[in-house]
């Protein structure tokens, strides 16, 4: 799975989730891609199954890129704790997607098969995301 | 290629809220610049998209204002990145006696015999940027990928450009690649799974240094 090598700060302050991707936000590598149209936190272990599923799909044939990272720590205070005394200790990774963000491209298959296995990769992730295609494809 | 014409009106209030208007009443602000004055207009956006498919630069386009005709192209144009509807365009004003730089969508024909037996055809480049006159811009640049074996790659010294069109990329450029399949083994992602699961334990062992040093 997905996860930084090495970070600097154990625990990252939660930060605002608003506003549209600015960047990440076209489709650069491949010929289709999934674009998120909402803001949230996906975790590595859902990038990882979107990539399973997807890859599965696909067999043979295909090339796939992850264009999130999970930079982001979440933490978690233990079960039945009282509040206070810090914060929790670091759960797993999340990666921070704002709408517009293209989250997987695909290329080397046809388009009824990427869209398939990009609609596939979609349910496997807490987002509504919708497929796109390069511009001068269509 | 048959030049498209588009009707446009002038633009004279350039701040954002009255480009919002003009965006709800089903307009797109443009500007055209290059060989001539710079001019704000606003084009028809049912117009646009009922003739406009797909976005180029190599579409020589007549826009038709109040008083003269311009031949342009599309230098760039913004998009909402969630509904995919265009906020605004460049248009370069060309002169039909200067060179222009422009990018030229490259068609791909055939099918790569190495694909057939199994191989993945890579594409770097998309667009190739070139040099010509606008009498000499090409609609596209073929390349056939039929003969490609496995491992084979078409690079751009092997590109046969129209007279007149100068290639803006090095020879050893790699355009089109057929790699080899990578096979994945269901019990390798296993693997992988139960790895991560491992990695996340040893993660706070791992950024203990970094407290250590932040403490200090």
């Amino acid at each position: 799975m997905l996860s930084p090598k090495r970070t600097k700060y154990r625990k990252r302050q939660r930060g605002s989730l608003s506003g549209k991707a600015g960047r990440g936000n076209t489709i650069s590598f491949g010929d289709f891609g999934l674009v998120a149209t909402e803001n949230k936190w996906i975790t590595n272990r859902q990038i990882e199954a979107a990539r399973i599923a997807m890859t599965r799909y696909m067999k043979r044939g295909g090339k796939v890129w992850i264009r999130l990272f999970p930079d982001m720590p979440y933490t978690k205070k233990p079960a039945e704790t009282r509040m206070g005394k810090g914060k929790g200790a670091p759960e797993y990774w999340v990666a921070v997607v704002k709408a517009g963000t293209v989250m997987f491209e695909i290329a080397g298959v046809p388009r009824s098969v990427a869209h398939e296995a990009l609609r596939l990769a979609a349910h496997k992730l807490p987002i509504k995301a919708r497929f796109a295609a390069r511009r001068t494809m269509e | 290629m048959e030049r498209k014409t588009l009707t446009t009106t002038k633009r004279t209030d350039f701040r954002k809220g009255v480009n919002r208007r003009l965006r709800k009443e089903g307009k797109i602000p443009a500007v055209i610049y290059g060989h001539t004055e710079p001019r704000a207009i606003a084009l028809d956006e049912l117009e646009f998209n009922r003739k406009f498919h797909y976005m180029s630069e190599n579409m020589i386009i007549t826009l038709k204002t109040e008083d003269r005709d311009y031949d342009v192209l599309i230098k760039d144009y913004q998009e909402d990145v969630l509904t995919e509807r265009i906020m605004h365009i460049d248009f370069f004003a060309i002169d039909e006696k200067s060179e222009l730089s422009a990018r030229v969508p490259i068609h791909i024909e055939g099918s790569a015999a190495g694909v057939r037996e199994g191989g993945i055809l890579e594409t770097y480049l998309y667009e190739l940027d070139i040099q010509c006159l606008p009498k000499d811009l090409p609609d596209n640049i073929s390349v056939d990928i039929s003969p490609l074996e496995i491992g084979d790659s078409i690079h751009v010294s092997d590109l046969e450009v129209p007279e007149g069109v100068k290639l803006l990329h090095e020879d050893e450029q790699v355009l089109i690649h057929v790699s080899h399949q990578r096979i994945e083994e269901e019990e390798v992602e296993e693997e992988e799974l139960e790895e991560g699961l491992e990695g996340e334990e040893g993660l706070e062992g791992e950024e203990v240094e970094g407290e250590e040093e932040e403490e200090a």
